[in-house]
């Protein structure tokens, strides 16, 4: 199909299909972390939550929640939120610390999500800046907030872009946030992230290199080779992401009642090339 | 013969008057949620420079106004962001992309870290997050060390000289209280940041309660032993947990005045410090500026307060 040809999806359908393929990554019996303003991720739980992984425990900021739906998520503009009545299990922030306890039913995350200004073939992350020519810094970044740590002693993370572009997916990052699987093994550190979604395409990782999982229905292999600043382990046959099954279409109408996942920004078509 | 319980109430230009040149300040907050903004403009309309803010973990308006009206020289900080309005806080980027600020370029659990290594007074902890990272390059305070054949960061002390926090209540003891329905946690970095402090502890709040009220519900006291300060509205732009939404469109208009500024229009920005800061001479004339039918607006439902 030719790419002026295709039918992008609406953003409420990308980011549908996204919780689905996160939500099908996540175990029953883990603990699921992540920050503020996390809909989609918010989604991808309470999916999971309802349909394979009645145990999950979803760590929103730092209140645990028995999840019912999406709509008190935004704390910063929902004026009749009824958020606090979900709520189990409050802590100061701090409790961030005590994620590398991983035996402890209090630990504070099995699952962590994390985004970044760049991300590269190892899945190393940098939301601290961008060099110029000159080497040193030219764009100061936010800092690497609560991202360092966590990622690097929580069980499993996933990477996760609004956009797909070859500014964001570089051959190696500047700066760096949190180590990928070369970098962590080179300083004594199992693992590394397991999953990268992004509105074009769903990659895992193989030999510590990110690697083509699946590409989403409108998009192509080689758009998204095109869209990403290194060569990717492409398999023989790259499928298409498997759009939402009928029973996870009915849990996401129940997740997400009000449609605050047709809401978010999304760059559909990747963003600016 | 002993006297009465000693009271802790001061007034916002008594607590401003313990910032001095130089100072170490510690300032509590999460992005949108209960910076103390009242405290911040009465220290900027003292004229203070080059001071060392540790605020967050993650930081918001409070750092930025602080860095862009030039009062600071060092931020130790996990980043300084305004949420959906800005993924980078422009007078922050402004002034680390001129070298006009240092950044202790660390992460939350670093930051956290940092200041129980105060709080214990040990010369260092030792912490597996931020070993394979950027973080010792860019910070030099943080080494790579081994230990028993593992990696580890360590991470020195860092003592603020005076804390200030916002929150919902205090009695004039110094019993400082989070609402019942707290917005994202119990509290933010209140207790961190006041347990590693040299100094004073003041915290801002938006209103006294008498003491009986504090011991019906001691679980909600967060912190002791603070200078108290009545601010009603002390965090706007922010948000105070339980009590009010963030000003949303307060943050718009500053964000576009510090992006101009950024690209080299500095107009607006000046008029945001004239209008909010300097033009004014007290916490009651920025209300006013503001217009209480406003401020009304942003005021969470009766059910959570």
């Amino acid at each position: 199909m030719s790419a002026n040809l295709r039918v992008l999806p609406s953003p409420g359908d990308l980011t549908r299909l996204l919780a689905c393929v996160v939500a099908r990554e996540l175990k029953d019996g883990e603990i699921v972390a992540f920050g503020l303003h996390a809909e989609l991720m918010l989604a991808a739980a309470l999916l999971a939550q309802k349909l394979h992984a009645p145990g999950l425990a979803i760590r929103h900021g730092l209140r645990v929640e028995s999840g019912a739906e999406i709509g008190p998520a935004a704390w910063t503009e929902a004026r009749e939120s009824r958020a606090h009545e979900l709520v189990e299990y409050l802590e100061p922030h701090d409790a961030i610390l005590d994620v590398a306890g991983t035996a402890s039913p209090m630990r504070f995350c099995d699952v962590f999500f994390i985004g970044g200004l760049q991300i590269d073939r190892e899945g190393s992350t940098n939301l601290i800046g961008i060099k110029g020519k000159d080497g040193r810094m030219k764009v100061r970044g936010p800092g690497s907030i609560g991202t360092t740590s966590i990622a690097t002693l929580a069980r499993h993370v996933m990477l996760f872009s609004t956009d797909h572009t070859t500014r964001r997916f570089v051959e190696t990052v500047d700066y760096v946030s949190v180590p990928g699987w070369k970098r962590r093994a080179a300083v004594g550190l199992t693992g590394g992230p397991s999953l990268c979604v992004t509105p074009l395409a769903v990659f895992d990782f193989e030999d510590g290199a990110m690697r083509l999982r699946s590409v989403h229905a409108h998009a192509t292999v080689e758009e998204v080779c095109r869209r990403t600043g290194f060569t990717l382990a492409l398999a023989d046959e790259v499928p298409v992401t498997p759009p939402p099954s009928a029973a996870e279409r009915a849990a996401l109408s129940v997740v997400d009642p009000f449609g605050r996942l047709d809401r978010l920004a999304i760059a559909v078509d990747g963003g600016p090339a | 013969m002993s006297g009465p319980r000693p009271e802790r109430v001061i007034d916002l230009l008594e607590a401003a008057a313990l910032v001095r040149d130089g100072s170490t300040v510690g300032l509590s907050g999460f992005s949108y949620q209960n910076p103390p903004m009242a405290l911040v403009r009465e220290i900027l309309r003292r004229r203070v420079t080059k001071l060392t803010i540790v605020s967050g973990p993650t930081s918001g308006i409070e750092t930025d106004l602080l860095i862009g009206a030039g009062a600071v020289r060092r931020v130790i900080t996990a980043g300084v962001a305004f949420e959906r309005v800005a993924g980078i806080a422009p007078a922050f980027r402004r002034a680390a992309e001129r070298g006009e600020i240092d950044v202790w370029e660390c992460d939350e659990s670093i930051w956290h870290l940092a200041l129980k290594a105060a709080a214990w007074d040990m010369p260092y902890l030792l912490w597996r997050g931020g070993v394979g990272s950027s973080l010792p390059e860019l910070n030099r305070d943080l080494r790579e060390v081994e230990e028993k054949g593992k990696r580890y960061l360590r991470i020195p002390p860092v003592r603020p000289d005076v804390v200030f926090v916002h929150a919902a209540e205090a009695d004039v003891y110094g019993n400082v209280r989070m609402p019942r329905e707290a917005y994202l946690g119990r509290c933010f970095s209140e207790r961190a940041l006041a347990l590693a402090c040299r100094g004073p502890v003041v915290a801002s709040v938006e209103r006294i309660v008498s003491n009986d009220e504090v011991r019906r519900d001691p679980a909600r006291t967060i912190l002791r032993g603070a200078l108290v300060v009545e601010a009603p509205w002390g965090a706007h732009p922010g948000g105070t947990s339980g009590r009010y939404l963030p000003d949303l469109e307060h943050y718009r208009d500053y964000a576009a005045a510090g992006e101009a500024r950024l690209k080299g229009a500095p107009a607006a920005y000046q008029r945001y410090l004239e209008r909010h800061v300097y033009g004014l001479e007290k916490h009651g004339d920025y209300l006013r500026t503001i217009g209480a039918a406003h401020l009304e607006t942003l005021r969470l439902n009766a059910a959570m307060s």
